[in-house]
């Protein structure tokens, strides 16, 4: 088996890389790779001084303003941690072993014990397991204070997610037979959550009584930090609690070889224990593989189709009632793409929404000084909001071209010109973002009254005014945005196509980068006129009038100017449509 | 009434498609055959303005498919041969939309009437992915058929159907025949052809090699001989090979 084993994974890997290698002759990886690989250098080794002489280094990380990005990525590790277990446990079906479709097909029904299937499946959760650890200690080593070398933190993340490895899989297996002997999904999920609850009202308690206070001291430095919220886990109950995780922590933290090897002893025996138990709880697993592997299939599939959904598969009313005659073929669109999406997004729940906003954001407004801060948190939210649809917006509202790839076929059967189905899968995105946008507009807008002593120009009809004028533009914005990834899509299909897949590399991730850098630098291009006869309308018009006047022309001539972009990009994408030839484009 | 005259597909430099010219009046239906790879698809996909042909002409309804597309799209209908429908429409979603975009107007009745022709009226509430593949291919008709095509064209229409879906497929192509529409389907199925075609045309590596009335087609490849079986005739045709 073993031989097989390595057989399979040395093939597999083998051709992995050379059709990575190969597919670098298309200048679309070429460049992917390229642009991916100056980021990946810039990221981890000019920063480390891997490239530099030895012994000279950067400064090292752990300087306070630091703090945050660490804490953050430390949360991050651990959460991922506790929700890798806690998935294992609560999982709603049997989990099986996660087995590849292909995996499942020749394997099952092959000559082999099921000792040796869970064996394969360790041995091949060593691959990915290896390149993890590769990767975190490249970022790991720049914690400086935590001391240790590079070694040290390569061993030690191994331990760290091969333990985390084995108990999942031990929690799979003893689900799977959980779930075999009738041992109900609400029944597993309340124990884990209950005795989840447990554990943290014990931790929170234990904590309440025990901690020594926080000082000044604790707080200056990131390491002072570590060692104060380490000490708290060395006393009393909460170390024992956590002595499993610190153990198999601990190798990571040494300081030294002496002290890793002393404390690699206790980690391994951890991991020689789950190893056990993993081996005892072999169980008929094969059945919930098989579904599990048929479901990853599917999802894969439906991902490569551009079919990929988050929202379940229910027959539902459209987001409207599409009136049964007359109306314009757009509208059709935009009611097909709204019901791909999630149920939510329909106008009553838009308008309930700006209720809500108006009568808290009213009521904050004439209460107290908290409210009135409270009030004021929530308008830099609304702020950020609106900020976030409209950069990130467009890469996650994908309900046009983008999801609709696997249609143009029946697309190019239909009486329309092309313009008018660019601008019916339009729709929908900039329906979505258009009305979250407003919704973020409208809470910024209305927190402004929370400001005791107003600021002199900011009056309340500056500010509606202000408002109204966004709130024209705005939707304009984001329809230029959405225009740039869908030209992209009816330009270069098999890129889009490449940045859809789960496919992993280098070149891929460079991809990536340059579709981002891409679509930054054509909305910049595009803004830049707009802009310009904005502040000239802005400044003719303040010769004349008040501001209220100004802002009203300056929006105007932004209005035009964007207008007139959309309406010229609209027109070059249907004729672009028109001339579209998926089948020369080889998507699949 | 389709006429296609010096239709000629190319992908890159491999010519898929090779100077192909033909009519279909309406009432006709007419048989692409061919082996696997000989150009049924592109030819089809080319007549329905899916692709762009290289050269030639296609009118729809004397319409000029290349210079006034929306107008002679709105006489036809393209069926593929694997049904592609929206995951997330139910069944008659699928019918408003394509309602909206044809400009039908008041298609409910219509629609409900085609829904039980086609016997999938109790499924009308239902996703495509609760549908067998039988079902698909139903909807997939009955979008087609919504806004009453002149024109036509199923693309290896019978692929995936039981022997009763078969027989209904056949009865509903010649029905639309019957009912003055102009058909053209693809098919590597000899009964089909024996069964509802007027005309075939046969096709290999692209190009025509043999075209008109069934009876004269037979008695083009028959070589005297009589009862020769629209089997021996095709592998005759085409030379026996694949492709
Ligand atoms: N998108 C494409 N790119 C390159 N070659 C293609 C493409 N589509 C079809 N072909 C080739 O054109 C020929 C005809 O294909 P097709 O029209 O699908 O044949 P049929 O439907 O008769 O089986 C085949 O050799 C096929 O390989
Ligand atoms: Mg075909």
């Amino acid at each position: 088996m073993i031989r097989a084993f390595f057989y399979l994974r040395g093939t597999t890997l083998q051709n992995q890389l050379l059709s990575r290698v190969r597919r670098l002759r298309q200048p679309k990886y070429l460049f992917g790779a390229i642009a991916g690989a100056a980021y990946f250098w810039f990221i981890f080794f000019r920063q480390t001084g891997f490239k530099g002489p030895p012994g000279r280094g950067l400064p090292p990380m752990a300087e306070g303003s630091d703090l945050f990005p660490l804490v953050f990525i430390f949360g991050a590790f651990v959460t991922y941690a506790l929700y890798r277990v806690i998935a294992a446990w609560a999982a709603p079906a049997a989990p099986g072993l996660p087995f590849t479709e292909a995996e499942a097909a020749f394997l099952f029904p092959a000559p082999l014990s099921r000792r040796t299937l869970i064996h394969y499946k360790l041995l091949s959760s060593q691959l990915p397991i290896l390149f993890q650890a590769a990767l975190l200690t490249l970022i790991s080593t720049r914690w400086t204070f935590l001391g240790g070398n590079a070694g040290i933190h390569a061993l030690g993340w191994w331990v760290i997610f091969s333990t985390l490895n084995l108990h999942t899989t031990g929690a799979a297996l003893t689900v799977t037979r959980l779930i075999a002997q009738g041992v109900g999904k609400l029944q597993r999920q309340v124990v884990v959550f209950g005795l989840l609850l447990l554990l943290a009202a014990a931790v929170a308690v234990i904590l309440w009584r025990t901690a020594p206070p926080l000082t000044a001291n604790d707080t200056a430095h990131p390491a002072a930090l570590f060692r104060y919220l380490a000490g708290l886990t060395r006393a009393g109950p909460l170390y024992w609690l956590l002595l499993p995780g610190r153990v198999v922590v601990a190798p990571f933290l040494a300081q030294g070889w002496r002290e890793f090897f002393l404390v690699l002893g206790p980690a391994l025996l951890v991991l020689a224990a789950h190893y056990v138990w993993v081996l005892r709880s072999e169980t008929p697993f094969e059945e919930g593989s098989i579904a599990q592997a048929e479901k990853r299939g599917a999802a894969v599939a439906a991902l490569k189709a551009g079919t990929y959904r988050l929202g379940g598969g229910k027959a539902r009313p459209g987001p409207f009632q599409l009136a049964s005659h007359g109306g314009r073929p757009e509208i059709a669109f935009l009611w097909k793409n709204l019901l791909s999406t999630q149920s939510f997004f329909t106008l009553r729940t838009f308008a309930a929404s700006a209720g809500v906003i108006v009568v808290v954001c009213t009521w904050l407004s004439h209460g107290s000084d908290a409210q009135r801060s409270t009030l004021s948190i929530l308008g830099v939210c609304g702020v950020m909001m609106a900020g976030y649809a409209l950069v990130l917006g467009p890469q996650l509202a994908r309900q046009d071209f983008r999801g609709d790839l696997g249609h143009m076929d029946l697309f190019k059967t239909y009486p329309l010109p092309g313009w008018q189905v660019v601008l019916g899968e339009l729709l929908a995105p900039v329906a979505i973002l258009t009305g979250i946008v407003w919704l973020a507009l409208l809470t910024a807008t209305l927190s402004l009254g929370a400001f005791r002593a107003p600021v002199v120009w900011l009056t309340v009809e500056f500010r509606t005014t202000a408002a109204l004028c966004l709130a024209v533009v705005l939707p304009l914005l984001c329809t230029l945005q959405l225009m740039v990834p869908n030209a992209a899509t009816l330009l270069f299909p098999s890129w889009t196509q490449a940045t859809r897949t789960r496919d992993r590399g280098l070149d891929v991730m460079g991809q990536r980068l340059i579709f981002a850098a891409g679509q930054f630098f054509v909305i910049a291009l595009a803004v830049l006129p707009a802009a310009v006869a904005g502040v000239l309308l802005w400044f003719a018009a303040r010769l004349l009038g008040g501001e209220v006047g100004s802002a009203v022309m300056a929006t105007l001539g932004i209005v035009l100017v964007l207008g007139l972009e959309i309406a010229v990009g609209l027109l070059c994408l249907g004729w672009r449509f028109e001339k579209f030839d998926l089948s020369s484009e080889s998507v699949k | 009434m389709i006429e296609v005259t010096g239709l000629t597909k190319r992908y890159g430099a491999f010519t898929a498609v090779q100077d192909l010219s033909f009519t279909v009046r309406p009432g006709e239906v007419l048989g692409l055959v061919g082996p696997n790879g000989a150009g049924k698809t592109s030819t089809l996909r080319c007549l329905a303005g899916i692709i762009p042909p290289n050269a030639g002409t296609v009118r729809i309804g004397g319409l000029d498919l290349a210079s006034d597309p929306v107008a002679a799209k709105r006489q036809l209908a393209f069926l593929p041969d694997e049904p592609k429908l929206f995951d997330y429409l139910t069944v008659r979603q699928h019918l408003a939309f394509v309602a909206r975009i044809y400009g039908v107007a008041n298609h409910e009745p219509l629609a409900q009437t085609l829904l039980e022709e086609l016997e999938i009226a109790d499924k009308a509430d239902q996703l495509p992915g609760e549908l067998s593949r039988g079902m698909k291919q139903k909807l997939v008709i009955a979008c087609g058929l919504l806004h009453g095509p002149s024109v036509i064209f199923f693309d290896e229409p019978l692929t995936g159907l039981d022997p009763l879906g078969i027989r209904r497929m056949k009865d509903s192509i010649r029905q639309r025949a019957l009912g003055g529409a102009a058909i053209v389907l693809s098919s590597h199925l000899l009964h089909l052809l024996e069964e509802v075609c007027s005309h075939v045309l046969i096709l290999k590596k692209g190009e025509k090699i043999a075209g008109g009335t069934l009876a004269e087609v037979s008695a083009r490849f028959a070589q005297g001989e009589s009862h020769v079986s629209l089997e021996e005739i095709f592998i005759r045709a085409t030379g026996g090979t694949e492709g």
